[in-house]
């Protein structure tokens, strides 16, 4: 195999691009991350840490470039992990400088886009890369780059694709990669993980107690599976590790973005748009896709009127479990 | 291969036709495009030179024998290889599934004496013997999948017999006219619209493989008269082997460049060897037509989604030309939608879509297509009017389901140049055989024709008479289901209603071009007009009055045929108005 087959590129050095370019390189593996931010290429360069991660010594083998032509020359195998309301530009970007040879998979939890579109399928349209797949599941940054334990789940319609990806980010008994062939179901899953993070964070922020946390995350799988099934996807996929999985590692952890959004909300702190993570912007639109299939997911909306200012937090979290109770 | 003219000595003919031109090649001309009017007149021009993709289908027969020889060489190697995986692999396995099915489907006759004798023997055969019966085996059917093809009988079915067809196709009126008026009203009847200048050009770049929507048996023939008259290349194509049995269809069949698809030998040896077959012709070079839709559609709704057995055989070919180091032999696939005013077998088609228990009969045998009286009835009726049958193609696409340019080069779904070569590079830097990627970019294909077949979809008065209808229908009984609606005794629309809503439906339309088009004589005509048509056609042909007039109000004769033809557009959404009383 070539070095350029045999390496990973990172579109993104936020902070699971850099805890995934952390982790490859620590066990050998060629890795180049694009940045377009000079001042984060800048930093890492001179101090050898990322602002995003800033516990983490990213090694010196980790290249760091800022030319995505230079990207797509050296890897032809490229990892998408951006913010999701940078998406579409950033897949603008790349795809200008890609080809159909490439293998894209992006590591993206939240749907995108002004029609809240899956991720795999703005790549589609916007590169010419037909070797699409999705990375998701509980693979923290944090616990990537310090070298813990870690797993994912990789979705591609393309068998190549999953093969790929293991053969590449499978480093046992670190991280651990897991293959699917639901898209669908594993972008949902992936997306509506976080946004259920925010809702625990919200529950645990109150002090729900432990039964009425059960319920809640019991009842999460359930409705998002309803939505995931509606939507094309498979109805197990949410029980599984983009799922269900990543729920349970992410609503506790004290550095999850999405957590702390919850907790935010529970001190009933005000929280402008413009401080929305990706968990909050995937409930907002996993409510407008809900509305469009018709799909009722009570939980979800309560999590969405707390965050536009519709609902209390008290009231939101009396009304979902009445709605629950109702309903199940 | 000499350039012919493209219809002989009566040129003159076609300029002085007094009106402007009608339909024709090409259709009328588009007034969307603003060189319309000079495509138009270079296409009409009597020195017109067509420029004739070269025709393989003459020299089949040279190269029969080397094309029947590959598909048995890749088919058995491949199986041979597989084999060592033991289990379902085994070519035990594989010829005891042969054994199996056709005993099943031939009982104890005479005829399955041969199977009985090789399922009773397989047991005690060597791994060399099985080889020798297996090779035997896909000889034997590669050999009734190609049947006898004679250039001799081809030649003069495309010299003679095609305008011998548009005889069918012509009123009687029009046969004093001579050939030269035949041909115009045959183009009348038959009408072809699309990019065919860019057709054209493709098709001498690589291999064609056009995929039109399907509706009736009358398909094949209507796209080999289309392609014709608008100078692209003949095509090949599987036709169901049940087709072969009226001796006057089978003889155009055969001749007009169609192979034999036998669908009622289900096991996988067969449709491997068909696929490996397709995959050979296609690599060679030979134009084809599939349906992507697989058989007719029985509810005559557009192809929301399509099979992928023989589909895939294009991104199989394109790859194995890669392989042989020839990427410039590119393979193209042609959407197309054909779009017929009243459907030969609707009758037949609808009752089987609406049979009780849903289980569609796969082939059906006994139906207006296997009787040449209906056939002939059909053309007098039918297609003696104008237009009657629309012949759309869309735009090309590579087996990736990326654009193609006028210049035969793909595009990704941004609109970049890429070179198609490039979706078979793996990692290594090779271009390796990998049938699971090879399949997933066939589906990706398939749903691109999907989200094509509507956009290029043309509608004749009597599917948007009927539509109006159907939704009025609904709106009065309360519920859109067709089963519900069937029992009821709700038939009759009040005339100013119908034309009305018809109004209203064909600016929804316009608005709409993912939904499809007007037809032009739906264009030009008004709506009390749209709706006289649709009365006539609907009125004449089926053996009872779909629709009729009756005083005030239009009624509804036949409920199933009224679904069947509104279901062309049931693609677009029903106006908000008329789900709310509806429900």
């Amino acid at each position: 195999m070539s070095v350029r087959g045999d390496t990973v590129g990172i579109v993104g050095a936020g902070a699971f691009g850099t805890g995934l370019a952390v982790a490859l390189a620590r066990s050998g593996r060629p890795v180049t991350v694009y940045t377009r931010t000079p001042s984060v290429a800048n930093a890492i360069a001179a101090t050898r840490r990322c602002p995003r991660l800033p516990d983490v010594d990213v090694p010196s083998s980790v290249k760091i470039i800022g030319d995505v032509k230079e990207l797509a020359a050296a890897a032809r195998y490229i990892v998408l992990a951006v913010a999701s309301q940078d998406a579409p530009a950033r897949l603008a970007e790349l795809g200008g400088a890609i080809d159909g040879g490439h293998v894209v998979v992006h590591a993206i939890g939240a749907l995108a886009g002004p029609d809240d579109e899956r991720v795999s399928v703005i790549v589609e349209r916007a590169t010419p890369a037909l070797r699409i797949g999705v990375l998701a599941g509980p693979a923290l940054p944090r616990d990537l780059g310090a070298g813990q334990f870690a797993s994912m789940v990789i979705a591609s319609g393309f068998d190549e694709v999953v093969r790929e990806t293991r053969r590449l980010l499978n480093l046992p008994p670190y991280l651990r990669v897991y293959g699917s062939r639901d898209v669908t179901g594993v972008e949902l899953a992936s997306a509506l993980a976080g946004a259920y993070t925010v809702a625990l964070g919200i529950a645990d922020g109150i002090k729900v107690g432990a039964g009425p946390r059960a319920v809640a995350i019991t009842r999460a799988v359930a409705e998002a599976s309803r939505l995931a099934e509606t939507a094309g996807g498979q109805i197990r996929t949410m029980s599984g590790l983009a799922g269900l999985g990543n729920v349970l590692v992410r609503a506790g952890d004290p550095d999850d973005p999405d957590y702390q959004l919850g907790l935010a909300l529970a001190r009933e702190e005000r929280i402008e748009p413009a401080r929305f993570t990706e968990g909050a912007r995937a409930a907002l639109a996993g409510v407008r896709l809900a509305a469009r299939k018709g799909v009722r997911m009570p939980l979800l909306a309560g999590l969405a009127a707390v965050l536009s200012g519709k609902a209390s937090v008290r009231d939101a979290a009396r009304l979902a479990a009445d709605n629950v109770a109702e309903e199940e | 291969m000499q350039a012919r003219p493209y219809h002989d000595g009566a040129q003159d003919k076609w300029g002085t036709a007094g009106s402007a031109p009608t339909a024709g090649v090409g259709g009328r001309a588009p007034a969307d495009e603003p060189s319309a009017r000079l495509w138009y007149h270079r296409l009409m021009a009597s020195d017109r030179p067509v420029r004739e993709a070269r025709n393989r289908l003459e020299s089949f027969n040279a190269d029969r024998d080397r094309v029947l020889a590959t598909v048995e060489r890749r088919v058995v190697a491949r199986l041979v290889k597989e084999a060592e995986r033991g289990g379902d692999h085994s070519l035990e396995y594989v010829l005891n599934d042969v054994c199996v099915n056709e005993l099943k489907r031939l009982g104890n006759g005479e005829k399955a004496a041969r199977w009985r004798a090789l399922a009773g023997k397989l047991g005690a055969l060597s791994e060399d013997d099985k080889r020798a019966e297996l090779t035997s085996l896909v000889r034997f059917f590669g050999e009734d999948i190609v049947g006898n093809f004679d250039p001799r009988v081809y030649r003069f079915a495309t010299r003679v017999l095609t305008p011998g067809l548009g005889l069918l196709f012509s009123p009687l009126s029009s046969v004093r006219g001579g050939v030269g008026g035949l041909l115009r009203e045959l183009d009348s009847r038959i009408q072809v619209e699309g990019p065919l200048d860019v057709l054209r050009g493709i098709a001498e770049r690589g291999t064609l493989v056009v995929t039109p929507t399907h509706s009736s048996n009358m398909d094949s023939v209507v796209i080999g008269l289309a392609l014709e008259r608008a100078g692209l290349p003949p095509v090949t194509y599987g036709a169901g082997k049940n087709l072969f049995t009226n001796p006057f269809i089978s003889y155009f069949m055969h001749n007009l460049g169609a192979y034999r698809v036998d669908r009622r030998l289900r096991f996988e040896l067969y449709k491997d060897i068909l696929k490996e077959y397709s995959t050979v012709l296609l690599e060679s070079g030979y134009h084809s037509l599939f349906f992507p839709g697989g058989t007719r559609c029985r509810s005559n709704m557009v192809e929301r989604s399509v099979k992928l057995g023989l589909l895939g055989t294009a991104v199989t070919a394109y790859s194995n030309n890669v392989r042989a180091g020839e990427p410039q032999r590119r393979i193209y696939i042609v959407p197309a939608t054909i779009n017929y005013r009243l459907v030969l077998e609707a009758e037949t088609l609808i009752h089987d879509y609406l049979a009780e228990t849903g289980q569609r009969r796969y082939i059906i045998t006994d139906d207006e297509f296997s009787r040449l009286g209906r056939i002939v009835e059909f053309v007098r009726k039918i297609v003696a009017h104008e237009g009657a049958v629309v012949i759309r193609f869309g735009r090309p696409l590579d087996p990736f389901g990326n654009d193609v340019d006028d210049d035969g080069e793909s595009h990704d779904r941004a609109g970049r140049r890429v070179d198609p070569r490039t979706y078979l590079t793996g990692a290594d830097g090779e271009h390796g055989e990998d049938p699971q990627r090879d399949a997933e970019y066939t589906r990706l294909l398939g749903r691109r024709l999907a989200d094509v077949y509507p956009r290029e979809s043309v509608f004749h008065s009597t599917h948007l008479v009927t539509r109006v209808l159907y939704d009025a229908i609904a709106t009065q009984a309360g519920t859109r289901d067709v089963y519900k609606l069937l029992r009821t005794q709700v038939r009759e629309v009040p005339v100013p209603e119908v034309v009305r809503a018809l109004g209203d439906l064909r600016r929804r339309i316009v608005d709409a071009p993912a939904v499809g088009r007007l037809h032009q004589r739906v264009v030009a005509a008004g709506d009390q007009a749209t709706l006289d048509d649709a009365l006539r056609a609907l009125g004449t042909y089926h053996a009872r009055p779909v629709i009729e007039r009756q005083g005030d109000v239009v009624r509804v004769g036949d409920l199933e045929l009224v679904y069947y033809y509104q279901n062309r557009i049931s693609h677009l959404a029903p106006e908000p108005a008329a789900i709310r009383s509806a429900s």
